[in-house]
């Protein structure tokens, strides 16, 4: 490695004085240094600032541990070098604002690698026990994480939080051996508080992406380099039907896959619990991971059709598009490979949501991809029908088609019923004069009553157009103008196609 | 060996850019039947860069000499050739099973010669005018990866990507996706050099951009498309203008952005580039002028309402199946027959991606149609001799409805007539209006049909 010099040189140590000048440590790595390495005594007077730091002259000692940090025979294949020097960045930082910088015994200080390993091992611990607990109480993970939510959101606004809320690799577990060897003073505590608050975006993108590397799903596997990615697919040895889900950044690790039966009982226990608790959050970040799990082992049978299925009527039903998008184009892979499901409810739905989009390539590539007989089926029969009345301007078969919709198409339909509902309105008021009776607007559009079409007209400041006589209420269609032609228009600009919850 | 650099030095001599593109050319001349055997057995892998290097650089029978930088990235380029011709003429030989391996390789080693080439424009001065080499790359190189991909069927792809679900796309049209990277590699060395025009490599863009609009259609992603012209309109201040091109790159181009304004909905744009293409078209290139007009026919019906005519149409019989059912159908306002011949074309428009625009030829048969119910109305009783007579301008919907339920076999109901008329009126096909109550529509006394004569 490169001499002292090179690791302290100003730039390396700049972030300590642009720390000064803000009040709020910047990261949250400190505290830890502190609680597990006893060097740095207390601060005796943390509020006064110490002397700017360009001035300090780096003790010899400290000179020697930042160079053996960086010494190629200490360096650790698991700890990324930028974690490191934020790391000994903190620990130094931590000295000197304590005045400790000259007392701490720096030649048998441990690296800010293996402080960092420490750490991880230590998260793994409290994880475990974590996810231990969980698996014996009856709440399931679905509570636990609203509760982790809430508490998130109670740190942001600056109010009080107990160790629980701890994400799992900042907890402090007092059961830990390192943690036994260290005479940990209490008076830290409040400092240690104060480096939760102000949780910016910042940090909090920063707290995530530690949470994938070191704490999470992974740690259950505790000696953990992580496995040699391998050329077959995993198989997944994981017996715990929930998991969270996190994207991969590395191979996946067996342990943590769960295999095709356990996720069979997986299947079931959401269909319960969507049932009972209706918690969308959970439910998709539940199938989200069984997807994974799905993929990474690549099980392709019919068992994945239905996981694909039932994520994608839940995400319909609660329009998530994004996640409704994602399981159609597997689904739609699937169903070419023949694997069984119900390829006829989703190619209509497919159809059904090009409309929504206004996609003519994709629509044109779904007509290209169904065959006679499919386009005989029932719901591909409708989706298609709802296809050409649209394309021909026949809002009446549209609506009559859209009052009769199979399955859970009308979930799909709702999305784009207001903007056909404006275009058949515009052409309505060019086409008929003078007037017209509402309740033929009522008729032809597909509302369910009268008000409900006089409250449209007026959602779109159509009051004067209505008028009260003597065989009821009138809708008086010469008069309109381009009010509804200005209205569609603008309905019709662009369909944002991604849609993400 | 010594044909293929007979001819180098020949072309490099006369500064002939396409008969040098030829020496690297994947497929044996017609006059040379094994000509590329007869190149890859004439040295072989010990041996081929010394052969190479004897007959580009030290050659003293040779009328000129290459700067040494030029003659070995040439070297190279023949070098990486000389292994894509072995691993294509293994494949051409190779049995059925091993065809996904041997042209995985073929493609690999294309790729190979033309990553050599983009070298040799970018580090060793290749000239301008041997753009016509990276054509015949870029050419095979498409084609190459097609075939790649279709050996490679649907074996699983690689496990080692990260993602929650499987990518079916990505792992079809792996090589082609690749190819199309590459190909936007060579359209960016000829886009941003920086050379006086008269020796630029700019004027190899069109040939590249035709060839990455073909890749990014075979790919259905055609929003890429948009992406290019944007960069060569960025680019417009320094770029010669399309008709300092050959005409073959013109006519490719701009057949391409009529067809993609056409999936656009841009009817007048794609209108303008396509007429500019068939205009430009070689008039014995009845393949490319066919296909020009499978888009510009579909096309005019939209924008002028006008129906190919049988003289047009006579040199293409499948211009002729595709079209005159249709044709004839709008003329005569046959509702029915128009929705049968759609439905009995319907196979062949999708693939062609022209269905959901023919079917809006729909509205053209219906006004037809309605214009001859108000023909037939015949004229208002003349209120005394001198006056011009007046055609009969209030007629029933029921009579509408009556003429839309011909050749159908059932009656459509009142309310979806009115509907229909409504849209004819939205849509300036018919000037007019409903009167609901009284079951009538009123018809404009000056030009009830805009555009028809009456």
């Amino acid at each position: 490695m490169r001499g002292t010099n090179a690791h302290l040189d100003p730039p390396a140590y700049h972030p300590v004085q642009v720390r000064q000048t803000f009040n709020p440590p910047p990261l949250h790595y400190m505290p830890m240094a502190q609680q597990q390495y006893p060097p740095p005594p207390p601060p005796s007077q943390p509020a006064e600032a110490p002397a700017p730091r360009k001035k300090i002259d780096w003790p010899q000692p400290v000179r020697n541990y930042v160079q053996r940090s960086f010494e190629p025979q200490n360096l650790l294949d698991d700890v990324p070098r930028s974690e490191m020097e934020v790391k000994l960045k903190a620990t130094i930082t931590s000295a000197t604002d304590s005045n400790t910088l000259e007392t701490i015994d720096w030649d048998n200080l441990p690296l800010p690698q293996q402080m960092i390993r420490a750490e991880r091992a230590q998260a793994a611990i409290s994880w475990q026990q974590e996810s231990v607990d969980l698996r014996m109480g009856g709440n399931g993970p679905i509570n636990t994480r609203d509760v982790n939510l809430k508490k998130r959101k109670s740190q942001e606004i600056g109010g009080d939080e107990d160790s629980n809320s701890h994400p799992p690799w900042r907890t402090t577990n007092n059961r830990n051996a390192l943690e036994d060897r260290i005479t940990f003073d209490k008076r830290q505590q409040p400092f240690h508080d104060d480096t939760h608050k102000g949780t910016s975006k910042f940090q909090k993108n920063l707290e995530k992406r530690q949470k994938r590397f070191d704490g999470g799903y992974k740690s259950t596997y505790k000696a953990s380099p992580s496995p040699e990615p391998t050329s077959g697919p995993v198989v997944g040895t994981c017996q715990v039907l929930e998991k969270q889900y996190f994207r991969l950044t590395s191979a996946p690790n067996p342990s943590q896959v769960r295999p095709e039966p356990i996720l069979r009982q997986t299947l079931d226990l959401l269909k319960k619990k969507w049932k009972k608790e209706g918690n969308y959050g959970y439910i998709c970040d539940q199938f989200k991971s069984m997807r994974q799990d799905l993929t990474v082992q690549r099980i392709k049978n019919e068992f994945t059709v239905t996981v694909y299925e039932i994520h994608a009527r839940i995400a319909l039903e609660k329009g998530d598009l994004g996640e409704y998008n994602q399981c159609q184009t597997q689904l739609r892979a699937l169903y070419a490979q023949k694997l069984g499901g119900n390829p006829v409810e989703f190619k209509a739905y497919r159809i059904l949501y090009f409309i929504h989009t206004s996609n003519r390539t994709a629509l044109n590539d779904v007509l290209a991809d169904l065959t006679t007989a499919e386009k005989e089926e029932k719901a591909i029969k409708h989706a298609l029908d709802v296809r050409s009345a649209l394309a021909l301007g026949n809002y009446h078969r549209f609506f009559r088609l859209y009052l009769d919709t199979p399955n859970m198409g009308a979930y799909l339909m709702d999305m784009f019923v207001v903007r056909e509902r404006l275009a058949a309105l515009s052409n309505i008021c060019k086409a008929y004069k003078p007037d017209v009776k509402l309740r033929f607007i009522t008729e032809e559009l597909g509302f369910e009553s009268d008000g409900d079409a006089a409250q449209f007209i007026c959602d779109h400041n159509g009051q004067h157009l209505l008028e009260e006589k003597d065989d009821g209420l009138r809708f008086i269609s010469g008069k309109a103008g381009q009010i509804f032609e200005a209205a569609k228009s603008q309905a019709f600009r662009k369909v944002d196609i991604k849609g993400q919850i | 060996m010594d044909p293929i650099f007979d001819d180098f030095r020949k072309a490099y001599e006369e500064g002939n850019g396409y008969d040098l593109s030829m020496t690297l050319s994947p497929v044996d001349p017609d006059d040379q039947p094994d000509r590329l055997y007869k190149f890859f057995r004439s040295t072989n892998f010990a041996q081929v860069k010394k052969d190479l290097q004897y007959r580009i650089l030290y050659d003293n029978a040779a009328p000129f000499k290459l700067p040494a930088e030029e003659g070995n990235g040439w070297v190279e380029v023949y070098l990486a050739y000389w292994k894509a011709v072995g691993e294509i003429l293994n494949a051409e030989n190779a049995p059925k099973s091993n065809a996904k391996t041997s042209w995985t390789k073929v493609y690999d080693s294309w790729k190979e010669m033309t990553n050599a080439l983009i070298r040799g424009y970018t580090n060793c001065g290749f000239e301008a005018w041997t753009v016509p080499c990276l054509y015949v790359a870029g050419k095979y190189m498409r084609i190459f990866a097609i075939k790649a991909d279709e050996a490679t069927g649907a074996s699983a792809g690689s496990v080692n990507n990260f993602q929650d679900d499987f990518n079916p796309e990505a792992e079809k049209n792996e090589k082609l996706e690749d190819a199309a990277r590459q190909l936007n590699r060579i359209f960016t060395i000829c886009l941003s050099d920086r050379a006086p025009l008269e020796e630029s490599r700019k004027w190899g863009i069109y040939n590249i951009i035709n060839l990455l609009f073909k890749t990014y259609f075979k790919l259905n992603s055609i929003s890429l498309s948009k992406n290019i012209l944007k960069a060569i309109q960025a680019y417009r201040g320094d770029m010669p203008t399309l008709d300092a091109f050959p005409k073959a790159h013109q006519v490719t181009f701009k057949y391409y952005v009529g067809v993609i304004y056409f999936l656009e909905e841009n009817y007048e744009e794609s209108e303008k580039n396509l007429t500019e293409a068939w205009q430009l078209c070689h008039k014995d290139a009845i393949r490319n002028k066919e296909l020009i007009l499978t888009y510009l026919i579909p096309c005019h019906l939209l924008t002028t309402h006008t129906l190919p005519t049988q003289a047009l149409l006579s040199p293409y019989p499948r211009l002729q199946r595709l079209f005159l059912p249709l044709s004839r159908c709008i003329k005569k306002g046959d509702l029915s027959g128009f929705d049968a011949a759609l439905v009995a074309g319907e196979d062949e428009f999708v693939k062609r991606r022209i269905y959901l625009t023919l079917e809006r030829g729909r509205d053209i048969a219906l006004r037809n149609l309605l214009r001859k119910v108000f023909i037939a109305g015949g004229f208002e009783d003349a209120k005394d001799a001198n006056t011009p007579p007046v055609r009969r301008t209030r007629i029933p919907v029921a009579e509408f409805g009556a003429a839309i339920s011909l050749g159908s076999k059932e009656t459509m109901d009142s309310d979806e007539v009115e509907c229909l008329l409504a849209n004819m009126i939205y849509k300036n096909l018919m000037k007019g209006y409903i009167a609901r109550e009284r079951g009538i529509v009123v018809l404009s006394k000056g030009g009830a049909f805009p555009g028809t004569g009456v």
